[in-house]
């Protein structure tokens, strides 16, 4: 009777680095474009220093209408200042496709600029039947 | 990489050096910690909208209670009724005694800061307004 090696096997344990480093280089790459598209969205402003209402339970914005003290309306950095033109357009687009309420825009407008622009904007809103706003502040 | 010595059945077994790799996650994890910019802390005001069309504001409600945020003498000023304050604290005071039920009108000039229009409507919930509206100036 022929019998084998009696020799007892080691298990070396292998770890498969190519999943991995898949993943890692996935992850990255989502945080880079995650990153540059919160950016867009959000330029650097001095909003008013107010506690605001302290409401958790509104939905998260996706339109962001940005105002500068000097009265520029900027919706994505990389464009640069719009005109009410441009913004209406934008709106109306949004609406259309049903993608806002008044809990998606939020107006963020810098507290030294004068109210003018901020007052076209919610007469704007106030066009496309938007019955409320939501005007970002700077937490203390 | 690099390879281990081949062993009694002449296979060579590939080893990977996981210190270089870890090296590269850290240097990338301190770069994005260094990069990022850290946003402040925000939070909103909600207030509901209304266009001033004509006197359809003060038909529309019974009693309204208006602060008129305009500018006076190229001063901001709040004013309400026949009183008017040129500082958000003394405005503060007379809302708290105000009745709330009603609900109250913010309407700001466009020549006034977003910052003094802002404080008015904050003054108005921190007094105890649930119903607090905006109303922007006339196109």
């Amino acid at each position: 009777m022929a019998f084998g090696s009696t020799k007892s096997r080691v298990i070396v344990p292998i770890v498969e680095m190519t999943p991995m480093i898949d993943i890692i280089f996935l992850l990255i790459i989502f945080f880079m474009v995650a990153a540059q598209f919160a950016q867009q969205a959000r330029v650097d402003l001095n909003l008013p220093l107010e506690n605001g209402e302290q409401d958790e339970s509104l939905q998260e914005s996706s339109f962001i209408i940005n105002i500068l003290d000097n009265g520029d309306v900027i919706i994505d950095s990389t464009e640069g200042a719009i005109s009410m033109v441009v913004l209406e357009n934008r709106i109306r687009e949004e609406v259309e496709q049903g993608n806002l309420t008044w809990e998606n825009i939020l107006i963020r407008a810098d507290e030294n600029g004068a109210a003018g622009t901020m007052n076209k904007v919610f007469h704007l809103l106030n066009k496309y039947n938007f019955s409320a706003a939501k005007i970002a502040t700077e937490s203390n | 990489m690099q390879f281990a010595k081949s062993n009694r059945r002449g296979i060579n077994r590939a080893t990977l050096s996981l210190s270089s790799m870890i090296d590269v996650t850290f240097l990338l994890l301190i770069y994005f910690i260094v990069t990022t910019v850290l946003s402040k802390p925000e939070d909103q005001l909600n207030p509901a909208l209304l266009i001033d069309q004509g006197s359809v504001v003060e038909d529309s409600l019974m009693d309204p209670q208006i602060i008129y945020v305009q500018t006076k003498n190229l001063q901001p000023v709040y004013k309400l009724g026949s009183q008017q304050f040129s500082d958000r604290s003394a405005l503060a005071e007379v809302l708290k005694v105000l009745p709330k039920e009603p609900g109250i009108i913010i309407k700001a000039d466009d020549s006034v800061t977003v910052g003094f229009a802002v404080a008015a409507i904050q003054e108005s919930r921190d007094a105890g307004f649930t119903k607090v509206t905006y109303v922007p100036a006339s196109n």
